[in-house]
């Protein structure tokens, strides 16, 4: 069992980018990634999801799922409810990412009518089971990423920055899963509107598609639809989001293990 | 029109045609493409391939590399770093869709009231009783223990699962260089299906290049200590040059590839295709001898005339006992058949044709002594000798002969069928010992799949795997069953107590069963579940490793599953390399019941159509009989099995010991007719014709002989056998038959006959 390390309020660093205006000129790649990873911090939320999962045959499994989160402290807690299929509706997973140490998990199944403490020192690699990871729903670490603008690019009729992202050593370039990045990032408003990631051996393997911004409070954007192609097995994941609440109606108690029952 | 007129009058249109399409056939040879992929041997109706395409089609067709290594202790922080750099290189290469060894393995257990998942190696042990520990945690991880560690901790295994994305070969230079990259102490030992391709398709390569020039080169200097004149030597050689590339090009002309068996065929071609034309050099020479007044043209006409029926019906009896192959069920043994019989049939037409036509163009020569007809020497003794046994006490010859049939083919009890392909390689190779200690010490080598249908969430259908999985692990070869009642179990393990009820159990409600199977397929990689469920959970597989020396150790998995499906509405899809291969090994078994009844029957039916006789037929199928009883059972008591190779014995040495029995009938016949008594005429026939079949055999076997050489132990056990059945053949056609004629005297030897083979010149 790995940890669902979700951050969401960093759902992604290219989902949600400030339309900060800033002279192109004096920007390096590193700080546009910066300040995108900076915005990307949105704080606490509440959204509810729906997660296509589908084979390279058409097959097609949907998850729905109710995610909710926010910071105590130094502690990000994050709870995801399962709202559909019937047979796994009321399965619930609590997590507490720390910051210096491996993240507590708990997981509540109707089924066994308890709640379990899950210890894991394993990270796990695939979000739900469908091609998104958990790398890919966390907030980056700055300093582990070296950044290249390779260029300019015109996606969709946009302009965009093409950056290319690479872990800066082995270690960090296994855990997040992947050897390097090239973003397209909308010269415009600074949303991100495609990611390609490529493997260990420096080849394709997936591509993710944002669409669907939202304008948010604060003149920030939220992507609501997020398809990740894996092409390497075909395989392609569709995350949509259908409801999203800026900031948490929950109190901490309810990000306790005893209140997952 | 006489033939030999017919050859004189159009020598250069023979002469040309052949050059031309010897030529043109060199085209093809050079597409011609190997393809060491036992399973593509099979026809495409085999049940496992079938059943492999449709589990293949859910669970897709990954094929296993596996890597052991060998060390005094595999805890050792030198063999664990180097199993772990290994790992981890693999794991991020494309190409191999998953990496399993102690690196990657986990310990998911229950602990303090919480499911802990830890690697299954962390830090490395930093001293002796940190090491105990982790041997400790090891026995105590069924996801390791065994599984990627032995039970002895000498052994440790790397798996990798190839995706069949990249070329064996470039897939086996990618596996050596990344071991390469990280050298160590231990002895490493690679096997799986795309090494033995590999290894394969390059001793394939390396035997038709050996064999082939040695071959030629021992036919060469065969034909020369026979003739002693270098165009007598280069005649028949160019038969058996010219055969040998019509043989090779109809491969891919007729859209085939070139298997392991198929380096027989060059091989066969050098044994068989130079027998014509040695009859036709050696007639040639006796008559120069016998009447140096006669010119060339009168040489090579009378020489045609004189040949021309004897050695078309020894080719055609070759070649109907090789067709004998096309009843085969094994596909590259029909396709040998197939061109074989026409090469066979391209080196009767040359010895007929091009000789006689190239011959009448040459000098006449110097007369030589005549090859066949000799009276002095060791073969001649020895055929005299014969002749006394057969014609003085041939009751006792037919005794013996019984007796040694009886004793020989009481070894038929104990011939065994190849369980497997991996005796393709020798028993000393990386491969096998990799097999051994697979069997000896893990799960077992051998893997065979059930895909069962239905809802996997479903509790009764989880109940069913788990009896299905006890059931098998009762047997007493099979090591490990996994299937998705394994996993849930392992994981109520893990999220229960062990005094809960819980606990080691499969969940009573299909909810609870999709809720363990939503958090496994949270646990890592998506593809770690679907080892054992379908993408929309309605198909589940389970995997059954073992070992077996014989087939019918093979055969109980199948049964077992059979037998559990028939108490449950249950219908599982069998299928599995282990499964593939033991229908081949059937394949080989009955095809080889097939092939032999089918040459049988052919050469029974052309004998006795050659004599008139239904008789005849059967008296000259008696050492065919004969042959092949004790070649079997030869086989039973010195314990070689029959495989794909050895399969095509029977076919190849029925088409060519029929030669010997049609040889002799005939001479007995016509000695008859000329007047002769029996023992006369026995007499006569072993002095004259015995001879020349026994330098005939021997040419034929030295021919085979080469096959020695071969770097598969499997064509190496052929070349003994195909010998020895040439030996039985030849020995059974010079006293069986002599004396079976002598004591009950066939009326068919009698009878007149229109068909003359032997013209008077």
């Amino acid at each position: 069992m790995k940890l669902l390390k979700i951050k969401l309020s960093m759902l992604t660093a290219c989902l949600m980018l400030l339309s900060v205006s800033l002279p192109v000129s004096a920007q390096t790649a590193a700080q546009i990634s910066k300040k995108s990873a900076d915005a990307a911090d949105i704080g606490p939320m509440e959204m509810d999801l729906t997660v296509f999962i589908r084979d390279n045959k058409g097959n097609e499994r949907v998850r729905q799922i109710t995610m909710s989160s926010g910071k105590f402290g130094d502690v990000s807690k994050t709870l995801i409810l399962f709202t559909a299929p019937a047979d796994v509706k009321g399965t619930s997973l609590l997590i507490y990412d720390h910051k210096d140490k491996d993240d507590d998990m708990w997981i509540f199944m109707p089924a066994l009518k308890k709640v379990r403490r899950i210890i894991s020192s394993e990270k796990g690699k695939s979000f739900m089971g469908s091609e998104f990871t958990n790398a890919d729903m966390s907030k980056p670490n700055q300093a582990d990423f070296n950044y290249t603008l390779l260029g300019t690019v015109e996606y969709n009729g946009n302009p965009c920055w093409k950056i290319e992202t690479t872990g800066i050593n082995k270690d960090i370039q296994k855990a997040i899963g992947y050897s390097k990045t090239i973003s397209f990032i909308d010269q415009s408003n600074y949303l991100c509107h495609k990611v390609e990631y490529y493997d260990f051996s420096g080849i394709l393997h997936r591509v993710q598609h944002i669409s669907d911004y939202k304008e948010q409070t604060g003149k920030t954007y939220f992507a609501h639809r997020m398809i990740m192609e894996n092409v390497q097995n075909k395989r392609v994941s569709e995350m949509l989001v259908d409801r999203l609440q800026m900031g948490t109606d929950l109190s901490e108690n309810a990000f306790s293990p005893t209140a997952l029952q | 029109m006489k033939k030999g007129v017919f050859v004189i009058k159009y020598r250069w249109w023979i002469i040309i045609t052949t050059v031309l399409l010897v030529v043109a056939s060199i085209i093809p040879l050079l597409q011609i493409r190997i393809n060491p992929d036992l399973e593509s041997y099979m026809p495409d109706s085999m049940p496992s391939k079938q059943n492999n395409r449709i589990i293949s089609d859910v669970f897709g067709n990954d094929e296993m590399i596996l890597i052991v290594l060998e060390t005094r202790d595999v805890l050792d922080n030198k063999t664990l770093t180097r199993v772990r750099q290994i790992s981890e290189d693999f794991s991020q290469m494309p190409g191999f869709g998953r990496v399993y060894s102690i690196s990657q393995a986990k310990n998911i257990r229950s602990e303090n009231g919480s499911m802990v998942v830890d690697p299954a190696l962390g830090q490395l042990p930093q001293n002796d009783s940190e090491r105990e520990a982790l041997r400790t945690a090891i026995r105590a991880n069924d996801m390791a223990y065994q599984v990627v560690v032995s039970d002895d901790f000498r052994y440790a295994l790397i798996m990798l699962s190839s995706n069949k994305t990249i070329p064996d070969d470039q897939l086996m230079e990618i596996v050596n260089a990344t071991l390469a990259k990280f050298p160590g102490e231990e002895k490493v030992y690679v096997t799986g299906a795309p090494y033995l391709r590999d290894e394969s398709n390059q001793k394939i390569g390396h035997d038709i290049m050996v064999l082939l020039p040695i071959g030629l080169l021992v036919m060469f200097i065969f034909l020369f200590v026979t003739f002693r004149e270098i165009r007598s030597v280069l005649l028949p050689f160019s038969a058996v040059l010219f055969s040998i590339v019509i043989c090779l090009a109809l491969i891919p002309v007729f859209g085939w590839e070139l298997s392991l068996i198929g380096v027989l065929i060059p091989i066969m071609m050098i044994a068989i295709a130079n027998n014509y034309g040695v009859y036709f050099i050696a007639r040639y020479q006796d008559l120069n001898a016998a009447e140096p007044d006669l010119s060339v043209n009168a040489l090579v006409k009378k020489t045609t005339n004189y040949l021309i029926k004897p050695v078309a019906l020894c080719g055609l009896t070759t070649i109907v006992g090789v067709l004998g192959l096309v009843a085969h069920l094994l596909i590259p043994a029909r396709q040998m058949g197939v061109v074989t019989a026409l090469g066979i049939a391209f080196a009767l037409l040359i010895s007929l044709l091009f000789i006689p036509a190239v011959m009448s163009l040459l000098k006449k020569g110097n007369a030589r002594k005549a090859l066949l007809n000799g009276t002095n020497g060791f073969f001649t003794a020895m055929v005299m000798r014969a002749a006394h046994w057969v014609t003085k006490k041939p009751g006792l010859v037919i005794i013996v002969f019984i007796l040694f049939l009886g004793l020989s083919s009481a070894g038929l009890f104990f011939l065994k069928i190849a369980p497997d392909s991996n005796k393709v390689l020798p028993e000393k190779h990386a491969f096998n010992k990799a097999i051994n200690i697979t069997d000896s010490h893990f799960g077992g080598s051998k893997v065979i799949y059930a895909m069962f249908d239905g809802d996997v969430t479903d509790p009764v259908l989880l109940h069913s795997l788990d009896r299905y999985e006890q059931e098998l692990k009762m047997l007493p070869n099979v090591g490990t069953v996994t299937s998705l009642a394994t996993i849930v179990k392992k994981i109520s393990k893990a999220l229960n107590d062990s005094t809960e009820s819980g606990y080691n159990a499969i969940p009573p409600s299909q909810q609870a069963i999709a809720q363990y199977l939503e958090l496994y397929s949270m646990s890592g990689d998506p593809a770690d579940l679907e080892q054992y469920v379908s993408f929309d959970y309605t198909q589940t597989l389970m995997t059954i490793q073992y070992q077996a020396d014989n087939l019918a150790q093979v055969r109980q998995i199948p049964d077992m599953l059979h037998r559990l499906s028939q108490k449950d509405s249950l219908t599982p899809v069998i299928g599995g390399p282990s499964l593939t291969d033991k229908d081949i090994s059937e394949s080989v078994e009955h095809g080889q019941y097939y092939s032999l009844l089918a040459a049988f029957v052919a050469i029974l039916i052309l004998l006795s159509l050659i004599f008139k006789s239904i008789h005849a037929g059967m008296l000259g199928s008696l050492p065919l009989v004969f042959a092949v009883l004790c070649t079997f059972g030869l086989m039973g008591w010195l314990g070689i099995e029959l495989n794909i190779v050895t399969a095509l014995l029977s076919s190849i040495s029925i088409g060519l010991g029929v030669d010997f029995t049609i040889h002799v009938l005939w001479r007995i016949k016509w000695e008859l007719a000329s007047g002769n008594d029996y023992a006369g005429s026995i007499t006569s026939t072993l002095r004259t014709i015995g001879r020349g079949i026994i330098i005939n055999a021997c040419s034929v076997m030295l021919g085979f002989a080469v096959l020695f050489l071969s770097a598969f132990p499997l064509i190496r056990s052929f070349a003994f056998l195909i010998i020895i059945s040439l030996v039985l053949c030849l020995v059974s056609g010079l006293l069986l038959v002599p004396a079976l004629c002598y004591l009950f005297k066939p009326k068919f030897l009698n009878k007149p006959n229109k068909i003359s083979m032997y013209e008077t010149t």
